[in-house]
């Protein structure tokens, strides 16, 4: 198995029955739709901010292993107030950037954290963790 | 947050150490199946049963490798992919075969393929994924040094005057108005005026400039400064976040929070590298069933594109060079407010310099005074009545002026003006004593119809020093006049000449008489003169500059009259004045106020664009090529079968590598000055 070269019978060719080959290519090619869909699809249409007395828009996002919600929909003009939950204790998932406001904020674990972000211009300003693997969006309309 | 990263890392190294000796001893447990023989003489049977590896590999999966699959499931209930899906996927796939064949090996006999089992793969996966984790984690610590090494600065403790008495308290404690005393080697634990004694202070920590500066009653100080001879005691003007060192640390943690344009390509293909990775892997599954027919062979195809995929490397790739580079900037006093200027500053290709106090000290002082052949008053009555009408004016000149004559006066009385006027644009009059006394441009006089004959030699001698001339009439009669010069700064024209030296097309910009300008600028070294351009016309001047296909064109000046010149240029660099950090309309602020800066901030920015493009073509580079091979590209050409076991070792160093090639930028060192020809 370690071998870089493969040795007999390990590449050995098996004569499979069509039917079983068939099989294989179509759940193969179903899986492949199911999981593009399931990762780039698009997935609900987002969560609203609620409204708060002090004219912010607010909302709890919780840190796991993604963040729930992960498109979080606010309103042009108005300030912002976003709670981060942190559940996750993988390292990854530590920071929060907000590179188009020039915004890092570091999220400790068990805790809630919170970021105020200005007023701004509709659009579609993406979030993401220090490692740039975990995402989400602020769509301004 | 510290802390937690600490303990994480921890957790982290005693995760491989446990992972590392289990794996060797699967790898044992292995031997015999790895070198193609039934047994070997010194391992019992049971020792290399399947059911031993199952035993030994099981907690490097569930406990040490545990993180990857609850990061896995959590994002996938979040629809994300990351890392941990990859690597659960491929060694999770890899462990259920395994673990299918150890229960049911019957199976694969009856197929006529061997009964083998992949638990060695699975935990030296996890083990070098975990070791390279690891080792990422300490290289990106490393990172944000320049951050830490910023706030230590610091001291934590201040000596303050309470009634009199030297007090020390915690930094905290000390406000704004407190007298704080330092003595001989401390440091400064905040920004504040000195009250009483004199030193020498070095603050090249935080400005990048090595020559210590003298201060004395009046000068402002800055906190995290290092006190060299004297004594002193200042007042506190900021604390907390309002002081210099705090300005500084937010200023770079904002630019480390930034994108640039490239880091934008990466990010995109980020986003739906994962999923396509993991369709990559199904179809390299599926076509090696249909050509082989052989499902062993297939899956060992499916782990190694599962695994040898790294999208950390191209996720990492610019944020960890901007934040060495923002960082070793900060060191030399350079402070760039985004990931974007430090992207621009390389490209750049004409560079405007406003005159004063960019080039120059911005300090006018008064250089000839000299009595003309047709007056009649004495020099010191000449010095009275000039101080006497200049020290209601508000013009720099005249504040040049009234120093030198005041200096010349010694302390004696000015006489009172009446009928103050300033005309603007040509000079000030007023009567003193019962004579009228202008002091103002020859080009006024000359409106008012007075003989300037005797001027002429002089103005032509005084413009072609670079000085401004103003000459004083009394009673229509020409009588004396003054040569002012702002002197030039003491590296204007190394930064010059470094700056031509780098390719750029340098340009001088002043509000100056064009003769004056021309003449600074030959004694720089700059060919090209903007001059006669009023304030408010500066930022056309730029903008024209851009429409010619000049650009992108940086504007260097002082940050506030320049505001609108400095917003329209594609980078602006504010000249600081070690005091004022957070100057708003630039792009990159040189804290001491040296010109050298400009050429260092433009290197820098270079080598750290080089530097991301290295990094973006090996991670690009590595995907490209690493995943062909692993899905088995080579292998009807070469038999190559590449292990899922190098695929791993693969994958957890190529984000390492990548961190360390940022990490290289630690040792940006700015070019000496070069030698000016002026």
């Amino acid at each position: 198995m370690t071998n870089l070269f493969a040795a007999e019978p390990l590449w050995r060719t098996i004569d499979q029955p069509v039917v079983l080959k068939a099989l294989v290519a179509g759940v193969g090619v179903v899986l492949i739709a199911w999981e593009l869909w399931w990762f780039l699809g698009r997935h609900g249409g987002g969560v609203a901010a609620r409204e708060s007395e002090a004219g912010f828009q607010e909302i709890t996002i919780t840190v796991d292993g993604g963040y729930a919600p992960s498109r979080i929909k606010v309103k042009a003009g108005r300030p912002m107030r976003l709670a981060f939950h942190r559940i996750d204790p993988s390292g990854c998932v530590a920071q929060v950037i907000f590179p188009d406001f020039h915004k890092t904020l570091d999220l400790p674990l068990d805790a809630t954290t919170r970021l105020e972000l200005p007023s701004t211009e509709a659009g579609s300003y993406p979030f993401h963790c220090g490692m740039n693997m975990v995402r989400g969006v602020l769509e301004v309309e | 947050m510290e802390r937690e990263l600490a303990r994480e890392r921890t957790l982290l190294r005693r995760k491989v150490s446990v992972a590392a000796v289990l794996t060797v001893l699967v790898m044992f447990s292995s031997l015999p199946h790895m070198l193609g023989l039934h047994s070997l003489p010194f391992l019992p049977p049971w020792f290399t049963s399947p059911w031993t590896q199952l035993i030994l590999t099981t907690p490097v999966l569930f406990w040490c490798g545990r993180d990857f699959f609850t990061g896995a499931v959590s994002a996938f209930r979040q629809h994300s992919a990351d890392m941990n899906t990859l690597v659960a996927a491929g060694t999770g796939i890899a462990y259920l075969t395994s673990l299918f064949t150890t229960l049911f090996p019957q199976v694969l006999i009856a197929e006529g393929l061997p009964a083998d089992v992949y638990y060695e793969t699975v935990a030296v996966i996890l083990t070098l994924v975990l070791l390279g984790r690891l080792l990422e984690a300490r290289a990106r610590g490393q990172t944000s040094e320049a951050i830490r090494r910023l706030l230590q600065l610091q001291p934590p403790t201040a000596r303050v005057l309470r009634e009199g008495q030297p007090v020390e308290v915690p930094v905290s404690m000390v406000g704004v108005g407190d007298l704080v005393q330092v003595r001989p080697g401390e440091k400064l634990p905040v920004d504040g005026v000195v009250e009483e004694g004199s030193s020498w202070v070095e603050e090249s920590m935080l400005t990048g400039e090595p020559t210590p500066v003298a201060k004395a009653a009046g000068d402002t100080v800055i906190g995290a400064s290092m006190n060299r001879s004297g004594s002193f005691t200042f007042r506190v003007s900021r604390v907390g976040t309002d002081t210099v060192l705090a300005q500084i640390v937010e200023l770079v943690r904002q630019a480390q929070s930034s994108r640039t344009q490239v880091q934008r390509l990466a990010d995109q293909v980020v986003g739906w590298f994962v999923p396509v990775v993991i369709a990559l892997a199904i179809a390299a599954f599926v076509i090696w069933f249909l050509i082989s027919g052989n499902p062993v062979l297939a899956m060992l195809f499916l782990v190694s594109v599962l695994v040898i995929a790294c999208p950390c490397a191209l996720g990492l790739a610019t944020p960890t060079s901007i934040m060495v580079a923002s960082g070793k900037g900060a060191e030399n006093g350079l402070i760039f407010r985004s990931a974007e200027a430090l992207e621009t500053a390389g490209k750049l290709r004409t560079i405007v310099l406003d005159k004063t106090g960019t080039l120059t000290r911005g300090q006018p002082e008064v250089t000839d005074f000299e009595r003309l052949s047709g007056g009649v008053l004495p020099a010191n009555t000449l010095l009275a009545l000039t101080a006497a009408l200049e020290s209601r004016s508000e013009h720099p000149l005249a504040e040049a002026i009234v120093t030198y004559a005041r200096s010349q006066l010694k302390d004696s009385e000015l006489p009172a003006v009446e009928g103050f006027e300033a005309v603007a644009g040509r000079g000030v009059q007023g009567a003193i004593a019962g004579q009228q006394v202008r002091v103002g441009t020859p080009r006024w006089f000359d409106e008012l119809d007075i003989d300037t004959a005797a001027l002429k030699p002089l103005v032509e001698r005084l413009e072609a020093a670079a000085c401004s001339v103003a000459a004083v009439v009394v009673d229509g009669r020409i009588e004396a006049c003054f040569g002012v010069a702002d002197p030039l700064k003491a590296s204007s024209a190394a930064a010059v000449a470094a700056l031509r030296r780098l390719g750029l097309q340098v340009v001088i910009l002043s509000g100056d008489a064009r003769r004056t300008a021309e003449v600074v600028a030959a004694q720089v070294g700059i060919e090209r003169v903007i001059a006669e351009v009023r304030p408010a016309d500066k930022s056309s001047v730029i903008r024209k500059l851009q429409e010619q296909g000049e650009g992108p064109v940086a504007m260097v000046g002082d940050g506030i009259n320049d505001a609108p010149a400095l917003a329209q240029a594609d980078v602006g660099i504010a000249m600081g004045t070690g005091t004022d950090v957070a100057i708003a309309a630039s792009d990159i602020t040189l804290i001491s106020g040296n010109l050298a800066g400009v050429p260092a901030a433009i290197e820098l920015s270079r080598h750290t664009m080089a530097n991301i493009r290295q990094n973006l073509f090996f991670a690009f580079a590595y995907n490209v090529a690493g995943i062909p091979i692993a899905a088995g590209l080579l292998f009807p050409l070469t038999g190559w079968l590449l292990s899922p076991m190098i695929a791993g070792a693969a994958m957890a160093f190529s984000s390492v590598s990548v961190v360390s090639n940022a990490l290289r930028l630690r040792n940006f060192r700015p070019a000496p000055l070069p030698i000016a020809a002026s």
